[in-house]
């Protein structure tokens, strides 16, 4: 793993350490309903300061916090057309099937590629550093596959290019 | 639009069909691939020695320049396949371009009737190819004709033209390449890239040179706008006279016209290459968080287990505490007791005055709510 980046991550899962304290808390608005603070924003006096870490000017985490639910947006890297579009179809792909996720975001928030939602639920239902770490490796993994593909799709017109040049000798 | 197999798999299968019948079928069928070659078989029990098919294919260039009609050389081309089997009607049937007379009982009874089969099936290829064949086989002469420098626009599919320039000692094909998705033309971008680097190696020094430009090459100067706007460049083929030497020509022929075909192959293959891709991506992904999921649930069975364990035996201390004599003692008395307490007193007729003027306004929220799970 490049320097630069498990920094970026270290830095991520720290803040996701320090700022993952969910409790149940109702909403305060309407009675008998429950509801995640940091999406809706009603009560300022359950909110956190939102924290955005940036690697480069084209991949950050922003992390946003309430008394019960946290969002978690990133931005991915896309340095060329190519990775532009696997970018968008894959990240397309897994928010076309958030629910199999649980704490995925069906859209992400405006000027980020993909949201997570972690509501007080998740919290209690799965281990916080389980969280923190699936959170982390997707980042990883993400960034891996990207450039993954990128390869292949190259390496496979590489192939088929050389077939086509065959068929002339 | 061509296709990678010369032969059209339906025709090669209705043929054989006829060809293994025992009794004389009658058949009319009108078949039509790729949008643009037509054919049209023919067979009646009447007469069970013949059978017709009429090929109509597009012809890749209307102008002067080139024949219309076939040529000798293809002519004999087609009458080679089968020999005595394959027969050509003149004139052919209104609206096709060739009409054969098939005699299967002529075609030899043994492993190479269904070579001789495929042979028929390919014909529509040979009527494709022939206008380009007679391109390139010039590619070396010094003849220059009145306007045979312009680019010659070779139309087999309408949304997919090419053009065909001679210069001195080459031929040049030019592919203006359009693509309906964004996605289809980055992927096919990286394959021209590859394209190019590939060719200009030196371990493909004899292969014709490949160029790939977003503007349109200089030899298309002076075209129709609408040729000129394509949204995936242009690619370029030198063709020189040792590419269509002997038997290459043919080769040379149909890569060109399958070009467009094998790109939109490739770029069609990469897609599904890269959804299966995710797909396999996607469930090591879930594979975490449920790993997640499952370890907390057999935490909290562990623990609910071993609360369980002390529960039974605190229970079994405190069975026979004073309390629950005393519960056992006063439960007949104290339950009469609630029972009264939580009887309802009937009021006559309230029930209708309650709902006549106690009515409860039903509260509806602005904002949707689901529970999250």
């Amino acid at each position: 793993m490049a320097n630069t980046l498990r920094l970026y991550l270290t830095c991520i899962r720290n803040t996701l350490e320090a700022a993952m304290c969910l409790q149940n808390f109702p909403c305060q608005e309407v009675e008998r309903h429950n509801k995640p603070e940091v999406e809706l924003k009603t009560s300022p006096e359950l909110l956190l300061n939102p924290v955005l870490i940036c690697r480069n000017e084209a991949e950050k985490c922003l992390i946003e916090t309430s008394i019960n639910s946290l969002r978690i947006s990133l931005k991915v890297k896309q340095a060329d057309e190519l990775e532009n579009i696997l970018t968008k179809k894959f990240l397309r792909f897994l928010s076309m099937r958030a629910e199999a996720f649980q704490v995925l975001r069906r859209k992400p928030v405006q000027g980020y590629d993909i949201s997570f939602l972690i509501t007080n639920y998740h919290y209690e239902d799965m281990q916080k550093h389980k969280l923190i770490d699936f959170i982390v490796q997707f980042m990883e993994d993400i960034e891996k596959e990207i450039s993954e593909l990128k390869m292949s799709v190259n390496t496979r017109g590489r192939l088929v290019a050389t077939e086509f040049l065959k068929q002339f000798i | 639009m061509a296709c990678f197999e010369r032969a059209s798999p339906a025709l090669k299968d209705i043929l054989l069909k006829l060809y293994r019948a025992e009794k004389p079928m009658e058949i009319d069928h009108q078949l039509y691939e790729f949008g643009s070659v037509q054919y049209h078989i023919q067979s009646s029990a009447s007469d069970p020695h013949h059978t017709y098919l009429s090929i109509s294919t597009p012809l890749l260039s209307q102008g002067a320049l080139l024949p219309d009609k076939l040529s000798h050389a293809t002519i004999e081309m087609i009458k080679g396949v089968g020999s005595n089997a394959v027969d050509i009607v003149e004139p052919a049937k209104e609206g096709y371009h060739l009409t054969l007379r098939l005699n299967f009982s002529k075609i030899p009874r043994d492993k190479d009737s269904v070579k001789v089969i495929t042979q028929i099936s390919a014909m529509q290829a040979v009527i494709i190819s022939y206008q380009l064949k007679e391109m390139l086989q010039n590619v070396n002469s010094q003849v220059t004709l009145h306007g045979m420098h312009k680019p010659i626009k070779l139309v087999y599919h309408p949304r997919e033209p090419f053009f065909v320039i001679r210069q001195p000692q080459k031929i040049i094909a030019v592919f203006p390449m359009r693509f309906k998705e964004n996605s289809d033309v980055i992927i096919a971008t990286a394959f021209f890239q590859e394209l190019m680097d590939v060719g200009s190696s030196q371990e493909w020094a004899k292969a014709p040179p490949c160029i790939w430009s977003p503007i349109p090459p200089p030899e298309l100067r002076g075209e129709t706008f609408e040729d000129l706007s394509t949204n995936g460049g242009f690619v370029s083929f030198d063709i020189y006279s040792r590419h269509v030497e002997g038997k290459r020509l043919d080769k040379t022929v149909w890569s060109l016209l399958n070009f467009y075909a094998y790109v939109k192959s490739h770029v069609k293959c990469t897609r599904g290459f890269i959804q299966r891709r995710m797909r396999k991506r996607l469930e090591s992904l879930v594979k975490v968080l449920q790993k997640a999921s499952s370890e907390e649930e057999e935490e909290e069975e562990q623990f609910g287990k071993d609360q369980d364990a002390g529960c039974n035996y605190m229970r079994k201390l405190v069975s026979l505490s004073k309390s629950k004599i005393l519960k056992r003692r006063s439960y007949g008395v104290l339950s009469r007791k609630i029972k009264r307490i939580r009887f309802r007193i009937k009021i006559h007729g309230f029930g209708r005055f309650r709902r006549r003027w106690l009515r409860f306004p039903k509260f509806s929220s602005s904002m949707g709510y689901t529970k999250l799970d």
